[in-house]
């Protein structure tokens, strides 16, 4: 277990992400990129971007009041100093996403009241079932709702959003860009950390599937209100975006879909597919049967 | 990064030195091709057996210091009252996390396991120091646990790594002059956040003047049983206390 730890040392960290791909961007991209001035002109795209925004704050304070809340209850000092490091990258992930609602218009005084109009309530929910678990000191458990769960739908949602604003919005994607490889780190430590426990552990299999099952739930139903629930506003985002001249043409294709084109079900149901595909994966990996959840 | 820092208002200039973008800034020079806190190939010390046992055993008490500041800055984010206190936090745990990593490797270069259990090796009053922050942290006691934390802890540290940087080897003291750059950070984080709760309300400093009492107990005595094992002469041990007690004074907690 040392060996693994020290790829996740504090050294590592500092070299490879603050040093390394975050070296000379501001807020999580290239210095001067602003959002397109498309987006902050139209009401209906800037409403839009800020309810997608709104979704990442909530994500990432939930990520970020975990991954500290588990430093306290880690067995070991070399998980602790990881945790720190994500520790940090979630709150730096709260104020980029942040920053971007205030780039977007929305004021600092307003900004409580944004979130709470916004906040998807699965998406609360979701981050409640996790924070519970870590709230009662429960390492495993804790580790395995916010490493793999939290942590693989923050990276298939922030890898679907990269693909779809890499031309239309550069500064957006580049912010993308360096949370997907934080998060990437965040799911390798989760694979290889927790599956020690889990074989020590095997009475908790069954708790911590349940856990799963129901935040996947949640998920998937924060996923039906986004694409089903907003269809109508998101097929008129693209409409306005399109008629503007700005992403007609371009084909985005991710896990096999257009991006540009897929209507939002199709949008939905590549998104959920893949985030619960990678689930079973990562779970089998560690020693979890994955629970289907059921259908919203 | 943006501007006149001390042109801002208040609230702009506290969610800005707060900030991840803040606290990379004020690394990076430091700690940029820095591996370890030390550069890179510098010569090893030469150590007597007795000095390597002596530093051994001081950087064993470091860590469980350093490992008490990461488990209270990382539970202190849970409760913070802003958005900013969060992030501030979350860089200080990392800070911490630093401070014990540099400081297990150097233990290694001593030839010390540095996964073995360096906490039994540590003073009862430090470890009853530990105790009562974390007390404080699962509390959810903001005032107290930032006091106990960001104040004491911190000052305690500032004390005996300035202390010690006098007296050690150059590889030792560069490691504890980037240690010692994070904690002036921390000790400004506590002074201004409970400085501005202070100003409103002379119960909250009639408390922290008791919860000092009680806790520069724990320190001094933490500073004597060090200082002892060390092989100071005591009429040399009541420096390191005394720094101590200025630090905490300067920052605005009388006792």
């Amino acid at each position: 277990m040392a060996d693994f730890l020290n790829a996740y040392s504090i050294q590592t960290w500092l070299e490879s992400c603050p040093q390394g791909y975050l070296q000379d961007t501001e807020y999580g991209h290239a210095a001067g990129l602003k959002e397109p001035a498309l987006i902050l002109e139209n009401p209906t795209l800037r409403e839009e971007a800020i309810g997608t925004t709104v979704q990442l704050v909530v994500g990432e304070r939930a990520a970020l009041a975990a991954s500290s809340g588990l430093i306290n209850a880690a067995p070991d000092h070399a998980s602790k100093r990881f945790l720190a490091t994500q520790t940090l990258d979630e709150a730096r992930h709260v104020e980029i996403f942040t920053q971007r609602l205030y780039d977007l218009g929305v004021k600092k005084d307003e900004l409580e009241d944004t979130i709470a109009r916004h906040a998807n309530p699965h998406l609360v929910r979701f981050a409640e079932i996790l924070l519970e678990k870590v709230d009662k000191g429960d390492f495993v458990a804790g580790v395995v709702g916010q490493n793999i769960v939290l942590e693989g739908l923050a990276f298939s949602v922030f890898e679907m959003m990269q693909a779809s604003n890499v031309e239309l919005n550069p500064k957006f994607a580049q912010t993308l860009s360096g949370t997907i490889a934080d998060e990437r780190r965040h799911v390798g430590f989760g694979e290889n950390r927790i599956g020690s426990l889990v074989r020590q552990h095997p009475e908790k299999k069954p708790e911590i599937e349940r856990m799963q099952k129901e935040m996947a739930y949640h998920m998937l139903a924060t996923f039906a209100d986004r694409f089903r629930g907003q269809a109508a506003t998101l097929e008129e985002s693209r409409r306005i975006t399109q008629a503007a001249g700005e992403g007609s043409p371009t084909r985005r294709v991710w896990h096999g879909t257009d991006l540009a084109s897929a209507a939002p079900e199709e949008l939905e149901a590549v998104l959920a597919g893949t985030v619960l595909a990678e689930f079973k994966t990562r779970l089998g990996r560690i020693g979890l049967d994955y629970q289907t959840p059921d259908r919203p | 990064m943006s501007g006149e820092l001390h042109a801002r208002d208040h609230a702009s200039f506290l969610a800005e030195v707060h900030s991840f973008e803040f606290w990379f800034q004020s690394v990076e020079g430091y700690l940029a091709s820095h591996p370890y806190g030390v550069t890179p190939g510098s010569e090893l010390p030469a150590l007597s057996g007795t000095e390597r046992d002596a530093l051994a055993a001081t950087l064993s008490t470091y860590c469980v210091g350093e490992a008490a500041a990461l488990d209270g800055a990382s539970g202190l984010i849970g409760f913070a009252p802003n958005r900013a206190a969060k992030i501030f936090l979350a860089t200080q745990a990392v800070d911490e996390a630093r401070h014990l990593e540099v400081m297990l490797h150097r233990l290694a270069e001593l030839g010390v396991d540095p996964h073995a259990d360096y906490e039994s090796r540590a003073h009862a009053s430090l470890l009853a120091f530990r105790d009562r922050l974390m007390h404080f942290v699962a509390a959810k006691d903001w005032e107290a646990a930032l006091f106990a934390q960001n104040v004491i802890l911190e000052s305690m540290e500032f004390a005996a790594f300035h202390s010690h940087m006098q007296t050690a080897d150059p590889r030792t003291a560069e490691m504890l002059a980037g240690v010692l750059k994070d904690e002036r950070r921390h000790m400004g984080f506590g002074e201004n956040d409970l400085g501005r709760m202070l100003a409103r309300s002379p119960a909250t400093r009639q408390r922290l003047r008791a919860i000092r009492q009680e806790l520069d107990v724990l320190v001094l005595s933490t500073f004597e049983d060090s200082l002892r094992e060390l092989g100071t002469p005591a009429s040399e041990r009541p420096e390191v206390g005394r720094l101590y007690l200025e630090t905490v004074a300067r920052l605005g907690f009388e006792r």
